[in-house]
C-alpha cells in the first residue's frame, strides 16, 4: 500500500460533449484518463460522450496543482479536443468546455434529462453543418518594405515630417486591416449559416513570421459554396500580400449556447 | 503546401495548439449546476491556466501564450470592465494581480 494518504475516490464523469441518443461513442481517441475509455450514456433523445475520471485528479482544490504541470494540461486539452474530433467524423456533437466534470452518473443523467429540449435543439441547429476557421495573415516584411520605401521618398525632409509620414502609414495599415476584416467577414458570412469574429493571435502564438489580420469561425452547411467564396476572397486578398488560411472542421464550439443550467 | 493551394488559400495544416485552446477554454457549453467544478471555478480555471502559462517557459515553447492577442487579458479595445473582473478573479484565486501588459 502506498504511503500517500488515500482519499476515497468514487470517481466522476468527464463530459466532452452531447450527441444524439443513437450515436455511438468514438473509438480510438485517447480520453483524459487513459485508464477509462469514452462511452456514450443515453438519456432520452440525447447521449453524453463521457469517460470516468478520478475526482482526486479533477478536484477543485487539487486542480491548480495539476495545472502547474504544463505537460498534464496540454495532454488533457488535446484529449478533450481529440475525443470531440473523433465523434465529429461520424455524428453531430455539441461540445462542452474543458473540465466539465460530474460527481456521479446520476448527476450527469439528471443534466441530460433536465436539458433534453435545449440539447436536442442545439443538435438540430448543428446537424449537417461544420465549424470552419478562417484567418488572414500578412507578411510584415512586405508592409515594412512599403513603409521603408515611403520613408526613403521623404529622406530629404525633416525628421519630424518623416515621422508624421510614418504615423500616417501606420494609421493607414490599421484602416486597411479594419476594412479587410469587415469585408472578408461579410463575404464569408454570406456563404455560411453563422459566423463570429475571434480574438487575433499574436505572432508568438502562431509561431510564424506573419501578422494576423483576421480570425473568424463559421458554421457552414454548404461547404462547396463556402470554399468558393473563400477562394474568391483569397484572390483579392493576395493582391495585397494577404494570405487566407482555412482550418477545421472543428467541433462547433463557437456555435452552441454559451451556458445551460443557470436558473 | 496543401491541395487547395490552387484555390488561393491554405488549408490542411494540423490544428495549432493556440486554435485548440481558444476554443476548448473559451467556447463550448458551460454547464452551471451540479458539477464538480462550478461556473466561477471554470472562469477561475481559465484565468489560472493563462497566468500559469504566461509564466512558464515550457509553455512558451509549446506556444501557449495566445492570450497576448486576447482583448480579455491584454485590455485592448478599452474593455476595462473585463480587466477589473480579471483582477477580482485573480484575487479570489490568491494569485498575484496581473499588471498592465
Amino acid at each position: 500500500m502506498a504511503a500517500a494518504p488515500m482519499r476515497e475516490d468514487a470517481g466522476g464523469w468527464y463530459l466532452y460533449g452531447v450527441v444524439a441518443a443513437d450515436a455511438e461513442a468514438p473509438g480510438g481517441a485517447p480520453s483524459v484518463d487513459p485508464a477509462n475509455g469514452v462511452v456514450s450514456l443515453g438519456e432520452g433523445p440525447v447521449a453524453a460522450l463521457a469517460s470516468r475520471v478520478s475526482l482526486v485528479e479533477f478536484d477543485e482544490e487539487t486542480l491548480p496543482q495539476r495545472l502547474a504541470d504544463a505537460g498534464w494540461l496540454e495532454e488533457k486539452i488535446r484529449a478533450h479536443e481529440q475525443v470531440l474530433e473523433a465523434a465529429l467524423a461520424s455524428t453531430t456533437v455539441v461540445p462542452c468546455r474543458f473540465c466539465t466534470v460530474y460527481r456521479s452518473e446520476e448527476d450527469l443523467r439528471a443534466f441530460l434529462a433536465g436539458h433534453a429540449d435545449e440539447l436536442r435543439d442545439a443538435l438540430a441547429t448543428l446537424e449537417g453543418r461544420v465549424e470552419l476557421g478562417v484567418k488572414a495573415l500578412v507578411d510584415p516584411a512586405r508592409f515594412s518594405a512599403e513603409l521603408e520605401a515611403a520613408s526613403q521618398a521623404t529622406s530629404g525632409r525633416a525628421y519630424l515630417e518623416a515621422r508624421r509620414e510614418e504615423q500616417r502609414l501606420g494609421a493607414e495599415l490599421v484602416r486597411f486591416q479594419g476594412e479587410l476584416a469587415a469585408n472578408l467577414h461579410e463575404r464569408l458570412l454570406a456563404a455560411a449559416e453563422d459566423g463570429v469574429s475571434l480574438a487575433l493571435q499574436s505572432r508568438e502564438v502562431s509561431g510564424r513570421d506573419e501578422e494576423m489580420l483576421f480570425n473568424g469561425a463559421y458554421l457552414v452547411g454548404d461547404r462547396e459554396k463556402f470554399e468558393e467564396a473563400l477562394a474568391e476572397a483569397a484572390q483579392g486578398a493576395r493582391e495585397h500580400g494577404v494570405e487566407l488560411e482555412l482550418t477545421g472542421p472543428w467541433p462547433p464550439y463557437n456555435f452552441v449556447p454559451a451556458e445551460l443550467g443557470r436558473p | 503546401m496543401s491541395s487547395r493551394e490552387l484555390d488561393g488559400y491554405r488549408s490542411g495544416q494540423p490544428a495549432q495548439l493556440a486554435d485548440v485552446l481558444e476554443r476548448v477554454l473559451d467556447k463550448g457549453i458551460v454547464i452551471a449546476g451540479d458539477i464538480q467544478i462550478n461556473l466561477l471555478d471554470i472562469e477561475l480555471l481559465t484565468v489560472k491556466i493563462r497566468l500559469l502559462i504566461a509564466s512558464a517557459d515550457k509553455a512558451k515553447e509549446m506556444g501557449i501564450d495566445w492570450w497576448n492577442g486576447d482583448p480579455f487579458l491584454s485590455g485592448r479595445n478599452g474593455q476595462s470592465g473585463l480587466e477589473d473582473r480579471l483582477r477580482r478573479l485573480e484575487e479570489k484565486a490568491g494569485l498575484p494581480t496581473s499588471e498592465e501588459g
